[in-house]
């Protein structure tokens, strides 16, 4: 009986020329959006995978120099672009794409690529996320809103539920008929998504995005589920198809457009973000420390003195100006630490309030999740700008190292290029699929929690559905 | 006549609960819209006070030390001496170049919350200095603000579509239409005193709730600037609701069922404010895109590790060049630190320009395929417009960044001339300034004229289609 319902509400949207025109339109989209996304992707990747191995072959090829000459000169980080964010960009536009790794000083990432792009960004990025998660649900709606209201109206309903059919076997074969119908033009888009990343990729690089892809898939799937489970549930609720569509039109427009916004603003009136010079003044004013520098220094001249069992710095073998030079870096990392560790917070706290919003919309969770998924999201940024810093700090101890054992004071110092290879190269990997998803739980439990929500609703709105 | 069908107009729309639905929640939006608006533009206040509060600070500590060093005649460290030009020009005498929000900057976030508004201005190298920017949370940039304008843009066509997708159909359907039209009224009169009547309460509606929100948020209405681009703000919005009520009355003409209209407004809303912009953006950012920044990091990096390598080859090109700055004294100026690194910097610019030419070059182009297009979508002409208005565009601010570079150059030669005369500073008072130097409203209005123009054409044109063709309204079947 099922699948006779099934096949019956597929084949009426076969016939439908409006039904058609949609799906090709749809599939357009998603081909469009892979096609831009993976030019997008292969060129921005190649182009920061260049400067990466032109600012490490900058450092090796310094001349002979001061270490903490070389440690001012210092090198770029530049953020490598993941290969999911070819579905789903997430935040990369609005985030910085590089940062100088220089002594004594955390910089910021900067130039945002979105600065470099004119204002009509604004309206959104046609990614296949965003198709997804705005163009598909709408599609589903303007597919399935007359299921049940339209049967109603046209007087089919009642000599359905008259045959004897169980209302639970109607809902289920309507919900499979929808669900070919989707999958019609679903499966297609997903396969040129899976062509596109494998064209990207070598196979080793397929395999380790394969957790995360195959994750992201079951995402959207769920929220596709969802989303047919709300429009069958309120097309069986609702008197009158019109009344259906303009409920699930008006669910739409706020499910996709304004909770995100509203939401987002929402957080930032909760927990404001500092200003950049609000922010910056409070760094220096913590950096500025002179006494606290001395007693430190102090500090560790008595254990070297200690140490070496002697009673006098000039009888230490090692330069102490190596030592003071990191011990200030150590200084300065603690503040670096307090004070970005606030303000990540601070966005943190804000994504926090963003999740849960989708207590109000369904697209919220499924969005962070897509995002946290393709490794585009700011829990991923923030992991990123960690590596890079603690890469920084790595090479200042290295040099302020050689600085200590190999210099004498009062004599010019210069090392070459054997030290600079001392400085292993920077190499960041992404985390792995399980700890994206650990970064995103309230959304997980949110997705869930709409899913069984609205089958519910469904199966609620179709146990009491009224023949007239 | 017309008297009459808004009298009567009027009695059924107030009789409707969704009517004052529509009303309850435009008016939460553009209250909540326009107060996020004014949040922001006082969080961008306060950042500007806060800078120049820090300038003044720091400007009083100077001067303060250089008087002492001259009465101690003490000796202080080439970086730490506060009457070194070099180290004055590059960190100490520090100055910020500000764009000041305009006083209806509350009217729309535009780009304001992407682009920075401030800069340290300083003698290092430009690109150095403009890559500063807020510390905005991305998700919030991504997700874009609740502002008047997002209400304006997205929200208003669709609750004036919600209120007049069946003025026809519905009396259609009730059969009151024909029982209406046995008056003596003609069809176009009766529509044109419907879309009236509903056009006229928008209208009061926006401008009543949208200027006491920015009363609340603490805009001044009678500060200087701020009437005439209201009233541009009132005609933008004027022009862009015409256009949804006269889409809605072509679909109307064409005699379908309500069902049907409201899926063909819908459609033709989410293909125009949605869809077109979305795909233009694709398009743009496909046929031209820019370039990454880290190729212009990369390029300074090389063009900075040779230049410093010619140093003081650079330094007596540079004197070639500028033989008005020579004091005769070469040979001491050849060794001279700071003077090397003035030419080292001129010449670091010299050589990254062609790769900084790229990106303004790449991203010219995108807003030329932008510029031409938009004509398609009243959106985005829409938010041209309210961003011209409001001082957040993109416009404005490329005229900021002129004048911060034309100062940027200005400061640098002010330096460049001291360090050159070997010169001590004794007072800051006589350090470059930076204000900006607004547009004329003039100049707005005729930015603005040229989005709404482009948004009125279409407008006529589809209302001439619908006034003609409503004549062969089906009044039954």
């Amino acid at each position: 009986m099922v699948m006779t319902i099934a096949r019956k509400e597929l084949r009426e949207m076969l016939r439908d020329g409006r039904f058609r025109a949609l799906a090709v339109t749809v599939f357009a989209l998603s081909v469009v959006s892979f096609a831009a996304g993976w030019k997008h992707y292969t060129d921005v990747e190649r182009q920061h995978l260049q400067a990466q191995e032109a600012t490490r072959a900058q450092w090796l090829n310094q001349p002979a120099k001061n270490p903490h000459s070389a440690a001012h000169y210092g090198m770029y980080a530049f953020k490598p672009k993941s290969r999911l964010s070819l579905v789903d960009t997430g935040v990369d536009p609005y985030v910085g794409v590089a940062a100088w790794l220089e002594a004594h000083k955390q910089n910021e990432f900067r130039y945002r690529p979105a600065q470099d792009r004119t204002a009509i960004q604004r309206f959104g990025e046609l990614t296949a996320a965003e198709g997804f998660l705005v163009i598909l649900p709408l599609f589903i709606v303007l597919m399935s809103f007359a299921t049940f209201a339209g049967e109603r109206e046209q007087g089919t309903l009642r000599q359905l539920l008259g045959l004897g059919v169980a209302r639970r076997d109607l809902v289920t074969g309507k919900a499979f008929g929808v669900a070919a119908a989707l999958a019609l033009v679903v499966v297609p888009a997903t396969l040129v998504g899976v062509a596109t990343l494998a064209f990207t990729s070598e196979f080793s690089g397929l395999r380790d995005d394969m957790p995360r892809a195959v994750l992201v898939a079951i995402v959207y799937l769920t929220f596709f589920a969802t989303c047919v489970a709300i429009c069958l549930g309120v097309s069986a609720w609702a008197r009158t198809s019109r009344a259906a569509l303009v409920v699930l039109l008006a669910f739409w427009f706020v499910n996709s457009l304004i909770v995100t916004r509203a939401a987002a603003d929402l957080a930032a009136w909760l927990r404001p973000t500092p200003s950049a010079i609000e922010f910056q003044r409070g760094l220096e004013r913590d950096l500025a420390a002179p006494e606290e520098m001395r007693l430190r220094l102090e500090r560790r001249r008595q254990e070297l003195m200690r140490q070496y069992n002697v009673q006098t710095m000039d009888a230490v073998p090692i330069n102490f100006s190596g030592i003071s030079l990191q011990e200030g870096e150590e200084r300065a990392n603690d503040v670096f630490d307090a004070h970005y560790g606030r303000l990540f917070e601070t966005h943190e706290a804000q994504n926090r309030t963003l999740q849960w919003a989708g207590l109000a919309a369904p697209m919220i969770p499924v969005r962070s999740l897509s995002m946290a998924l393709a490794g585009t999201d700011f829990a991923h940024h923030r992991d990123f700008v960690k590596a890079a810093e603690s890469y920084r700090r790595g090479i200042q101890r290295v040099l302020n190292d050689d600085i200590a054992r190999n210099s004498k004071p009062g004599v010019a110092y210069v090392a070459g290029p054997a030290l600079w290879a001392k400085v292993p190269e920077f190499a960041y990997t992404l985390p792995s699929a399980g700890w994206a998803l650990r970064q995103t739980a309230p959304s997980l439990l949110l997705l869930v929690a709409w899913c069984v929500a609205s089958v519910w609703f469904a199966s609620r709105a179709t146990r009491r559905l009224a023949a007239d | 006549m017309l008297n009459t069908i808004l009298r009567h107009e009027w009695r059924s729309l107030s009789a409707d609960a969704s009517v004052w639905i529509v009303v309850a929640v435009f008016a939460g939006a553009i209250g909540y819209g326009t107060l996020n608006g004014a949040r922001w533009v006082a969080f961008q206040q306060e950042a500007i006070a806060e800078a120049q509060q820090e300038e003044a600070e720091r400007y009083q500590r100077h001067q303060t030390e250089i008087v002492r060093i001259n009465r101690e005649n003490a000796t202080v460290s080439a970086f730490s001496d506060p009457r070194n030009p070099d180290a004055v020009g590059r960190a100490l005498g520090a100055r910020y170049a500000v764009l000041p929000p305009t006083p209806v900057a509350a009217l729309s976030v535009g780009q304001s919350d992407l682009l920075p508004y401030y800069f340290r201005m300083t003698t290092d190298a430009k690109e150095t200095i403009l890559a500063a920017a807020e510390l905005e949370n991305p998700h919030r940039l991504l997700a874009g603000r609740f502002d008047l304008a997002f209400v304006i843009i997205y929200l208003y066509p669709l609750l004036i579509l919600a209120l007049t997708y069946n003025v026809l159909s519905s009396e259609k359907e009730q059969g009151t239409l024909v029982l209406t039209l046995s008056q003596p009224v003609s069809l176009r009169t009766l529509v044109a005193g419907k879309v009236l009547l509903r056009f006229v309460l928008f209208m009061g509606a926006v401008g009543f709730l949208a200027l006491m929100a920015l009363v609340v948020g603490g805009v001044d209405l009678g500060a200087s600037g701020v009437a005439p681009r209201l009233a541009l703000w009132a005609v933008a919005v004027a022009v862009y609701g015409l256009f949804w009520f006269a889409a809605a009355v072509a679909v109307a003409a064409f005699g379908k069922p309500s069902a049907t209209n409201a899926t063909a407004l819908a459609g033709i809303w989410l293909v125009l404010v949605v869809l077109l912009p979305s795909l233009l953006n694709i398009s743009a950012t496909t046929m031209y895109p820019v370039p990454s920044r880290v190729e212009m990091i990369q390029a300074m990096r090389v063009a900075s590790d040779e230049a410093n390598a010619e140093g003081s080859t650079l330094l007596a090109r540079y004197y070639e060049d500028h033989p008005e700055l020579a004091t005769g004294d070469a040979q001491q100026a050849m060794n001279d630190f700071n003077l090397i690194r003035v030419a080292v910097g001129a010449e670091v610019e010299r050589r990254v320009r062609p790769v900084l030419d790229r990106y303004t070059r790449q991203l010219a182009a995108q807003q030329q395929v932008v510029g031409r297009a938009r004509v398609l979508s009243p959106a985005i002409l829409m938010q041209d417009a309210l961003n011209d208005i409001s001082g957040t565009g993109t416009a404005r601010h490329r005229r900021f960044m002129q004048q911060v570079e034309s100062y940027h150059e200005q400061w640098r030669s002010y330096f460049v001339g001291l360090i050159f005369q070997k010169a001590r500073l004794q007072d800051y008072a006589g350090l470059p300034r930076f204000a900006f130097e607004e547009e004329t409203t003039a100049a707005v209005a005729s930015r603005a004229a040229v989005s709404l123009a482009a948004i009125a054409i279409p407008t006529v044109l589809i209302a001439a289609f619908a006034y003609t063709s409503i004549r062969r309204y089906p009044l039954v079947g």
